[in-house]
């Protein structure tokens, strides 16, 4: 059953930006199952893959568009083990894996991540500042090679723009 | 409506076959002890308090959620189920923080009672002393979890009843937890009405008024009984 009343309205959750690719990936992914509420663990997949996580502001997203109540949704992020509600480190790179981003040299910032910071995909920096992980398709092919770090997607990404970014993100320039 | 043919606990009744074990019981005044039933919401058999013995079925089977069969013979009132019964009560006291002498539920908790009903002296298993929260967020009622027993109560009045479906379930195991929302402030709920229907639901002092002293707290759970009674009639 979904919420039929109203009387409160807190905006406690921060606004996703309707442009970043990966909100538009989702809301993709939404509308191919017809907003099925029956859909909700693929479309958290969905959103876990292109964040990296499952982040506050995108459990409410969903639950929005689903007409789901919040606590549905939080339930079944909590039931299964593979959801995450915690990104991995302080600070994110997500580099996209998916064909588009493979072809235009994902795997080559992939070892300069790997060579600059000892990080494979899935690891975080021993002191928790930094966690790297890969990504299928995070929608954003048009600007491939894509990487998400932290909240900001680059397109057409180099080596040097990847080590440049994430460094000064965990300020250590 | 063809009626059906029981025997519980060595007696013969004669019953609707749409019934369920803890229905007929009830009506015919064989004590059945319930935690997570309450009447008007829909069973889900989570506490396993109302087992019985079913001819002819090893498994003890919660009277709450099965229908009588024709001929079936039912028992209530076994050593096997009153071992059973003692140990669920014990393991509802050591899974969190219970301290009735501080309870606004003192004297009128439905656990208490359990207690007393199963003759309940000492607990035999460790106590667990979870970390747990008390969200004083709302303006007029607390949730405490140290209180709570996970008898979805407030859950499922809530959503069945009420239509906000502002409480849920998260996690598994001995981390479950009662959560509003996403697990934000119940203050904060963008669902809940303040309708105050969860605290009555709800059996020991988990949900209560702020408005309350020590002890004195009546809850009313027929009060979602007859609600529920009386929305059918308008249908
Ligand atoms: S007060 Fe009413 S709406 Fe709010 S949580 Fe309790 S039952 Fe639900
Ligand atoms: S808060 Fe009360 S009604 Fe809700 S699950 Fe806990 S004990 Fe049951
Ligand atoms: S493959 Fe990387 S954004 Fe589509
Ligand atoms: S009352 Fe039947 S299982 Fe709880």
């Amino acid at each position: 059953m979904t919420a039929t009343h109203h009387t409160h309205h807190h905006a406690h959750a921060q606004e996703l930006s309707k442009t970043d690719p990966r909100v538009k990936l989702i809301a993709a992914k939404m509308k191919k199952e017809n907003h099925k509420p029956d859909a909700l663990i693929e479309i958290l997949h969905t959103a876990q893959n292109a964040f990296g996580f499952l982040p506050k502001e995108v459990l409410n997203f969903i639950a929005k568009e689903l007409h789901l109540p919040p606590s549905r949704v939080y339930s079944t992020v909590t039931f299964y083990h593979f959801f995450s509600l915690k990104s991995k480190g302080e600070h994110t790179c997500l580099v996209c894996t998916g064909t588009a981003c493979y072809v235009k040299g994902a795997q080559a910032l992939l070892n300069k991540i790997e060579s600059q910071f000892s990080l494979k995909p899935g690891q975080v920096t021993a002191d928790n500042k930094l966690g790297v992980q890969v990504a299928r398709c995070i929608g954003a092919c048009g600007l491939a090679p894509a990487v998400v770090i932290d909240n900001d997607v680059h397109g057409k990404v180099t080596e040097e723009v990847i080590i440049n970014s994430i460094n000064e993100k965990i300020g250590t320039i | 409506m063809n009626k059906i043919s029981v025997i519980i606990d060595e007696k013969k009744f004669d019953v609707d076959p749409q019934k369920t074990i803890l229905e007929v019981c009830r009506e015919n005044g064989i004590e059945i002890l319930t935690m997570c039933h309450l009447k008007g919401l829909m069973d889900i058999g989570a506490c396993r308090l109302c087992i019985v013995e079913v001819e002819g079925i090893n498994r003890l089977l919660s009277a709450c959620t099965t229908k009588v069969a024709p001929n079936m013979v039912v028992k209530t009132a076994t050593d096997r189920i009153k071992r059973y019964q003692r140990i669920t009560t014990e393991l509802f006291f050591a899974e969190r923080n219970h301290v009735c002498a501080v309870c606004v539920s003192n004297g009128k908790c439905e656990l208490q009672n359990l207690g007393y009903k199963v003759e309940l002296d000492h607990i035999r298993y460790p106590h667990l002393f979870p970390q747990c929260e008390v969200d004083t967020s709302h303006p007029w009622y607390v949730m405490d979890h140290n209180r709570c027993i996970m008898c979805t109560r407030c859950v499922r009045v809530c959503n069945e009843v009420e239509g906000a479906h502002n409480w849920d379930v998260m996690n598994r195991g001995h981390q479950v937890r009662i959560i509003s929302d996403f697990n934000t402030p119940w203050g904060q709920s963008t669902t809940c009405t303040s309708c105050g229907k969860c605290l009555h639901a709800c059996p020991t002092g988990a949900i209560w008024p702020k408005a309350i002293v020590q002890g004195q707290l009546e809850k009313n759970p027929v009060m979602v009984t007859e609600l529920v009674e009386r929305r059918k009639m308008k249908l």
